[in-house]
């Protein structure tokens, strides 16, 4: 081992969310006295808008800082940061990969919660040595003592000695950058091998192409080095190495065993490069990759247009610019015989899918109709073929399905003990399997359930919230397929399917739901000129309906003293405001009445 | 009826105070510093028509309050009408009344001055409705008015009734009718009351206790059932009146046939052009007798011509639509119109098309659809 690579600490911060992991960030940048705090803004690791406002990382970003321990040695510290959120699951394993430590943040107030076990399982997984700080000292209500022992029942690591820090107030932060140097390991690696780097992240830059975030483990890399990224296959040059400074990217003249850094090789999309995949030199390869790649696929798929039909290529071109920086999101043309033009777009999960709506809608100025999520199902057919299904209208009818099947999550609910008679009964009423309770201490709970995803993004996260009084947290990931039955439920305006509302949905669900869909759109159809029947059907079979009785009065009593102005243009406004309408069917709804419909907040 | 003769208007902008619903042009008479030159500018306006020889079948004070005009006001406004324009000898005269304001003196030089039709506003009968609406009588006082009017020989008489008035009633709205019906006056205007911006009705819409739409429909058509037993035509969607008793300066607006406008605010179609005076009374009181401001609207002749003829009961006439414009009005609508006459809110009968009373209601979204 180089003595370089002796004083190198690369390290992550995982936390559940709002338990202070960006507030630390900052607090330990500032110490490292890396950037002046007067130049600092407020959490500077989270540089997209959307993540500072909603207080969460969503794209792992990494930075190299250095620091003068106590017994005088200088250390060069890559703090990578991981997202926050179940959906990117597997891209905090990645960041997670590229470390040897991380420094697990508990909140005093809170003690360890869903994602602080989940993210502490995954470092476990990933051989990291653990470094419990816990923070929020300065609360009242902070319980150091209680979360010390959650921390060592709980998730089995030593506490005794770790850190007692406030990341707000800047509280013994001393103490954490100390126990960084002291505690984590050096990165192992030989300088000597050939070229073995992992992914753990990338962005588009419109100047350099994509810049691709690696930690070296093995061999180097410079400017100029043909490279393989093995699982895609595909080759690039080198055009520029370097490192993550606070105040952006320093070109270097290598990187080596160890290191953590980034790459440019003119490389165009990020869909190019694959946040797990392993890099090495193309004339002196690796025997094998490193281990753990995976492709991710989206989760939950849902139509997007936009509200104005002709702004069609500008959400296209929106899409696409995203996509830039986001290979997880795919998406493809769909029509709508309802909204027209649009795109069906794929998700990591529901939080992914709020982010780019409100990005699409806030960046680019969008105003968006999105149809109901839907997860991705999957149909035997009689005729022998195996099709997936992520867009409702692909549903075969009920003689062409053999089996079909839905996706079912392993989820974790950590609850305080009150709540879980509640939690259960929300659970089962979602199809949820138990599989098992634990204990975590008097107070608290560790529930695991098997629950459909369709049942996890209908509405799953509110009703836990409002269950709980926003006590339980969740956590899930992927089981595998289960038959189920599944029935496509369809509505129809005036005799008229409208496909942009029909969904898949659990076949024992179908009733409460087609009489909720029902009584929404009877709610926010506005009256018309002629009596409108809402159907609700699963094929032919009619299961709910509503009415939505004729407009009895539009009128204007008076047109006074001979002005006629007034009237012409009541009614040339009123004439401007159909326009806007969509037409459902015969029917023509305001694009807001349509969403109204859609959002699913009645929190059963 | 067709004649050459036109309709004047004559707006009175002001009034004993603003009552709580009224968007209309007129001032509360403290804030009126200017009713002297107002006046003379009014004559003004209707000496600058005296070398066009107009023939007046109707004539038309509106407001505001006319009837706060004293009595040597009034006859001035009068002589100048007489100096500048030809008055037919069976004109309709119609002025505007508010019943606080009226008295046996004024009554007698109306009539003098050739006035045979009176408009009393009076909304409601009821004392809780009218003091919400900010009105400045109660029944009792549109009463001694009436009755007052009748012995001053007015013969021609609408009271203007309102509905969907705040804590109004099936009940308490049925009681007023009743209590006008016993009355038989020739005439009745009834509105709906709409909340208008810049009122403070409209400031306050959060906290009245509205009848709704529904119970506003319910009103409507027992209304218009209730006064149909009478022996009254619902000729205009918001005015019902005894046989021959239509209003017949009123009907020229429907019909879009032309009338001057003189005053603040006025509205004139003249010599085939519609125009204003706007509504600002410093701009009116600078105007000039050779130069006046106006403010002409787009006219889109066909447009008006059937959004104002399905205002009233006898539509129009195929005929004349395409005599007028030159095309036919069933093309390009013909399915829309089959199925609003299927649907009961039209009915075309030989070459007469119009709305139904049902139409009569939903009148705005039928005429989006034909325009």
């Amino acid at each position: 081992m180089t003595d370089r690579q002796k004083h190198i600490r690369n390290f992550s911060i995982i936390a559940h969310i709002d338990h202070g992991k960006s507030t630390l960030a900052d607090r330990i940048l500032e110490k490292t006295r890396t950037v002046e705090t007067r130049d600092m803004e407020e959490q500077l690791l989270d540089n997209m808008d959307l993540e500072r406002e909603r207080g969460i990382t969503i794209k792992a970003r990494a930075v190299r800082l250095s620091y003068k321990a106590k017994n005088g040695e200088e250390y060069i510290y890559n703090l990578i940061d991981t997202p926050g959120h179940v959906d990117f699951g597997y891209e905090v394993s990645r960041s997670l990969k590229a470390c040897e430590g991380a420094l697990l943040v508990v909140d005093a107030t809170q003690g360890v919660e869903a994602q602080t076990l989940a993210n502490a399982y995954l470092a476990i997984d990933n051989d990291l040595e653990i470094l419990p700080v816990i923070n929020k000292i300065d609360l009242a209500s902070a319980d150091i003592v209680g979360a010390r022992r959650e921390i060592e029942d709980i998730i089995g690591i030593p506490a005794e000695d770790c850190p007692a820090v406030s990341a707000k107030n800047g509280i013994n932060i001393e103490d954490v950058l100390e126990k960084i140097a002291t505690d984590i390991p050096a990165p192992k690696g030989d300088i000597q091998n050939p070229l073995k780097a992992l992914i753990f992240d990338s962005h588009y830059d419109s100047y350099l192409g994509v810049v691709v975030y690696i930690r070296v483990f093995d061999g180097m890399i410079r400017a100029g080095d043909r490279i393989r990224l093995m699982a895609q296959g595909s080759e690039f040059e080198v055009v520029e190495v370097g490192t993550m400074e606070p105040f952006g990217l320093k070109k270097a003249d290598m990187l080596s065993a160890g290191e953590v850094g980034y790459i440019t090789a003119s490389i165009k999309t990020v869909g190019d490069t694959r946040v797990g995949d392993t890099v090495t030199l193309a004339n002196n390869p690796a025997s094998e990759p490193l281990d753990g790649f995976r492709d991710v696929h989206p989760m939950v798929y849902s139509g997007i247009y936009p509200a104005d039909g002709a702004r069609y290529g500008d959400l296209r071109d929106a899409l696409e610019k995203l996509q830039l920086n986001d290979a997880s999101l795919v998406f493809e043309p769909e029509t709508s015989v309802a909204l027209g033009f649009g795109f069906r777009c794929g998700f990591l999960g529901l939080l992914h899918m709020e982010i780019i709506e409100e990005r699409l809608e806030r960046e680019f100025n969008l105003d968006l109709i999105t149809t109901a999520p839907s997860v991705i199902y999957k149909v035997d057919l009689r005729s022998g073929e195996t099709i997936m299904i992520d867009n409702p209208s692909k549903f075969p009818t009920a003689d062409e399905i053999q089996t079909a099947y839905e996706p079912i999550m392993k989820s974790t609910i950590i609850t305080p003990t009150d709540y879980v008679g509640g939690i259960m009964d929300l659970c089962q009423e979602r199809r949820g399997v138990f599989i098992d309770m634990k204990y975590i201490d008097t107070e608290r709970v560790e529930l695991h359930y098997e629950l459909p995803l369709n049942e996890i993004i209908y509405d799953f996260f509110d009703a836990l919230k409002s269950r709980t009084k926003g006590y339980a947290s969740l956590d899930y990931e992927l089981k595998g397929y289960k038959p189920s039955k599944l029935v496509k439920l369809d509505f129809m305006l005036n005799g008229d399917v409208v496909d942009a509302l029909s969904f898949i949905v659990f076949e024992d669900r179908a009733y409460s739901r087609a009489r909720k869909i029902a009584e929404k759109l009877k709610e926010n159809i506005p009256r018309q000129l002629f009596e409108i029947p809402i159907q609700a059907c699963i094929g032919s079979k009619i299961i709910a309906r509503e009415t939505v009785k004729a407009m009895r009065k539009d009128v204007l009593a008076k047109c006074y003293g001979g002005d006629i102005t007034r009237k012409k243009k009541l009614l040339e406004k009123q004439k401007e405001g159909k326009k806007k309408m969509r037409k459902l069917g015969s029917v023509e709804v305001t694009p807001e009445a349509f969403m109204a419909v859609l959002r699913l907040d009645d929190g059963n | 009826m067709a004649t050459d003769a036109l309709g004047l208007y004559v707006h009175i902008p002001f009034c004993v105070r603003k009552c709580n619903y009224c968007d209309f042009c007129s001032f509360g008479l403290s804030q009126v510093d200017w009713r002297e030159r107002y006046i003379d500018k009014l004559c003004e306006e209707i000496l600058s028509y005296r070398e066009k020889r107009i023939k007046l079948d109707s004539i038309f004070f509106g407001g505001g309050t006319p009837s706060l005009l004293t009595s040597a006001e009034f006859e001035k406004i009068c002589s100048s009408i007489k100096e500048s324009l030809v008055v037919s000898g069976d004109v309709e005269f119609t002025v505007e009344a508010n019943p606080k304001t009226l008295s046996r003196e004024k009554l007698l030089v109306f009539k003098a001055s050739g006035v045979n039709r009176l408009s009393i506003g009076l909304q409601s009968t009821h004392e809780n409705e009218l003091k919400i609406l900010g009105r400045i009588h109660n029944f009792e006082d549109f009463l001694e008015s009436y009755q007052l009017a009748r012995e001053c020989g007015i013969e021609n008489i609408n009271v203007d009734l309102m509905y969907g008035i705040p804590e109004q009633t099936m009940e308490s709205f049925g009681i007023t009718l009743d209590r006008i019906l016993d009355l038989s006056p020739q005439h009745i205007s009834l509105y709906g009351l709409i909340l208008e911006e810049g009122t403070p009705f409209y400031e306050m819409r959060d906290r009245l206790s509205l009848p709704g739409e529904d119970s506003e429909c319910d009103m409507y058509y027992l209304a218009t059932d209730r006064l149909s037993k009478r022996g009254y035509t619902h000729y205009e969607i918001s005015n019902y009146s005894q046989p021959g008793k239509e209003c017949r300066h009123n009907l020229k607006y429907w019909r879009s046939e032309e009338y001057i406008g003189v005053g603040l605010a006025a509205y004139s179609y003249y010599d085939g052009k519609r125009f204003s005076n706007g509504y600002d009374i410093n701009v009116y009181l600078q105007n000039h007798c050779t130069n006046y401001h106006r403010e002409y609207s787009d006219s889109d002749e066909a447009f008006e011509y059937v959004m104002l003829r399905l205002r009233l009961a006898e539509g129009f006439s195929l005929s004349d639509y395409r005599s007028r414009f030159g095309t036919d009005f069933l093309e390009g609508r013909g399915d829309l119109i089959n199925s609003f006459v299927k649907a009961g809110y039209m009915c075309i009968k030989d070459d007469k098309i119009s709305l139904t009373e049902r139409g009569f209601y939903v009148s705005n979204s039928i005429l989006t659809e034909l325009i």
